[in-house]
């Protein structure tokens, strides 16, 4: 084919479409009678077009939708409205091809950059999505990255004291067996928190995973990579930073998945403002010095004294067995005719509220005493795990939680043989989501002067 | 489809190439600017066959450069609604899936996906009919219907159908496995 001018190219298409829709009707009468008259003048084409339509509509009573998309896309007069364009791609309709102007819209830019998915066509994804997944005994889970699953320093933050790390990374090339890399080309050093690996590997039999960071897309991506270098987890799941729809806040609204359906973890508990319930607050892993920094924190990092959690023993381990209980009491309930109805954020109501069962706590030099204690966090968090809280001194209260171990009910504690707790107890059991042995917490008698 | 045009375009020198290969360093120059670049009007343009005719260079004012207007022949490639592609399929997600056709990529919704044709998630995401005949994953090589394009300066981008007689899997690499 040759033209030295392009100014055809228009016609052609126009052309081109008449052809290809006039080809389609699977009717056999029309279709001999049009190879005869294959030349023929586009007006006499639109008479028959109309005269198969016809045709079609007596004969296929079923009316499938792909004879909709059909009929939509050959121009016809008939059924111009059927389209409900569910979802875009760089602003055109993904079933009928036309320009699409739906303001409600949600971009998916993780999964295409130009990928636009209108709330209906989205509602209707999540109960479908939600379906098949609970068929498969699976839930959803969004995992942040950093302070969560690993801990990332660029080489300027590298501290003296940690430099030597530099020379013990792990290889790119291998990285399943690895856990410390060099990003040369994003000037960056990553610790992956020990235990990730089995972690994401069990979780993944329970959940369909994704990821939901703050940080860039790049980043993301790369994170990606070194966590799931198979790409068996993560496949066009990562979430970042320019897909949220809400300025420094996470939301599920670009998360194929229902709300009560979805556990996250994340170390930062206000940027899910909305989810609150469904969030499990992990401990900030701080591998090098320049993390903890930023929170304020100044002791040595694990970094610094060459240190790390411990793989069996660390918070992720901890998590992967509350997970492991919210997942079994989610599918184990006695009414399985109810599965879809079911809303994890209840389960992982009732897990919590097992941790600190039976614990009765009075609080001591925590707050001030004109403070409302209802509204203190500690108080909050510690009925949130279940335990009953009080201000009364009485035979039923099993734990004095104090800062100081001179007050006066911290005596009455030691004298009546209750433990006495600093509160750091209650939040070590707020991230383990177990009860921690009381003697590492327990407040050193004060000194006789 | 594919066209063999001609197209022309002004051709900016610097003056130290200015000597016996001047054809020679714009030509080379044209092809390097061109090649591989799309447009919204002519679509992709896949190679330049040769040069028609370089007119008279002029200088521009204050640079030094000259401007040369060239016209040459090329083979360029633009998706039309309703034409019948061969591509091969790069992404399967439970939104569809996207297949390229050299520079051209396209996406399929699971609207346009046959009925019949379920996704299965899992390492290797797929849509699968129910007796497990047919698949569609990574590397897929599909038969597929235009419904819908869009030329951008730096790429071109359709929206495909499958969901018709004759489309959908011409070849599995899964299935020789």
């Amino acid at each position: 084919m040759s033209s030295s001018s392009s100014d055809d190219f228009a016609d052609l298409e126009s052309e081109l479409l008449a052809i290809s829709s006039d080809e389609s009707p699977d009717d056999e009468e029309v279709e001999v009678e049009e190879e005869e008259l294959e030349v023929e003048d586009f007006e006499n084409k639109r008479i028959k077009r109309q005269k198969v339509e016809v045709l079609e509509e007596i004969e296929e009573a079923q009316g499938s939708t792909s004879l909709g998309a059909l009929r939509q896309e050959s121009g016809a007069s008939i059924n111009d409205d059927i389209c409900p364009h569910p979802a875009s791609v760089g602003g055109m309709c993904v079933v009928c091809g036309e320009k699409e102007v739906d303001g409600s819209a949600v971009p998916f830019g993780y999964i295409h950059k130009a990928l636009k998915i209108g709330s209906q066509e989205l509602a209707r994804m999540r109960r479908a999505d939600l379906k098949s997944l609970l068929q498969k005994k699976k839930l959803y889970l969004v995992l942040d990255l950093d302070h969560t699953l690993l801990n990332s320093t660029r080489f300027l933050d590298i501290s003296p004291d940690e430099g030597f790390l530099m020379n013990q990374t792990d290889s790119l090339e291998d990285i399943q067996k690895g856990s410390l890399f060099k990003l040369d080309s994003m000037h960056m050093l990553t610790k992956l928190r020990p235990f990730v690996r089995t972690f994401l590997k069990e979780a993944s039999d329970m959940f369909e995973m994704y990821i939901y960071t703050m940080g860039e897309q790049s980043y993301a991506l790369e994170m990606a990579r070194l966590l799931d270098p198979g790409e068996v987890y993560f496949n066009s799941k990562v979430i970042s930073q320019s897909d949220c729809t809400q300025r420094h806040q996470k939301g599920l609204d670009v998360v194929m998945g229902a709300d009560n359906a979805v556990v996250i973890l994340d170390d930062t508990e206000f940027v899910w403002s909305k989810h609150k319930e469904n969030l499990i607050l992990m401990e900030r892993y701080h591998f090098f010095a320049s993390s903890g920094r930023q929170f304020g924190l100044n002791f040595k990092s694990l970094s610094e004294s060459s240190r790390d959690e411990v793989e069996s023993d660390g918070t992720l381990s901890a998590i992967l067995k509350v997970l492991k209980r919210v997942h079994q009491s989610f599918f184990n309930s006695d009414n399985e005719a109810n599965l879809m109805s079911r809303d994890v954020r209840q389960v992982l109501k009732s897990v919590r509220k097992e941790v600190l069962k039976d614990c009765k706590l009075i609080f001591s030099h925590i707050w001030k005493r004109e403070e409302l204690p209802e509204n203190q966090k500690l108080w909050l968090m510690a009925e949130q795990l279940g335990a009953t809280c009080t201000t009364e001194r009485n035979q039923s209260v099993t734990h004095v939680v104090s800062l100081e171990a001179g007050t006066d009910k911290a005596h009455w504690a030691r004298k009546r043989g209750k433990f006495l707790v600093h509160p750091r107890w209650i939040e070590a059991a707020n991230y383990f989501w177990k009860r921690q042995p009381e003697e590492a917490f327990e407040l050193e008698p004060p000194k006789k002067p | 489809m594919f066209f063999h045009i001609v197209l022309e375009r002004n051709m900016l020198l610097h003056p130290r190439h200015f000597g016996p290969h001047l054809r020679d360093k714009l030509v080379a120059k044209l092809m390097k600017d061109v090649e591989g670049t799309c447009s919204g009007r002519h679509g992709f343009v896949v190679a330049i066959t040769g040069v028609e005719s370089v007119g008279k260079g002029m200088i521009r004012d204050g640079t030094g450069f000259v401007s040369f207007p060239v016209k040459y022949q090329c083979v360029v490639f633009r998706p039309f609604k309703g034409e019948v592609l061969e591509a091969v399929v790069t992404m399967v997600n439970k939104m569809g899936f996207f297949a390229e056709a050299g520079p051209v990529q396209i996406f399929v919704s699971n609207h346009l996906i046959p009925d019949d044709m379920e996704f299965q998630s899992g390492d290797i995401p797929n849509y699968t009919t129910s007796d497990g005949a047919i698949k569609i994953q990574k590397d897929t090589e599909v038969r597929l219907k235009l419904i819908g394009t869009r030329l951008d300066a730096t790429e071109i981008f359709c929206i495909g159908t499958i969901k018709e007689d004759y489309l959908g899997v011409i070849n599995d690499p899964g299935a020789a496995v």
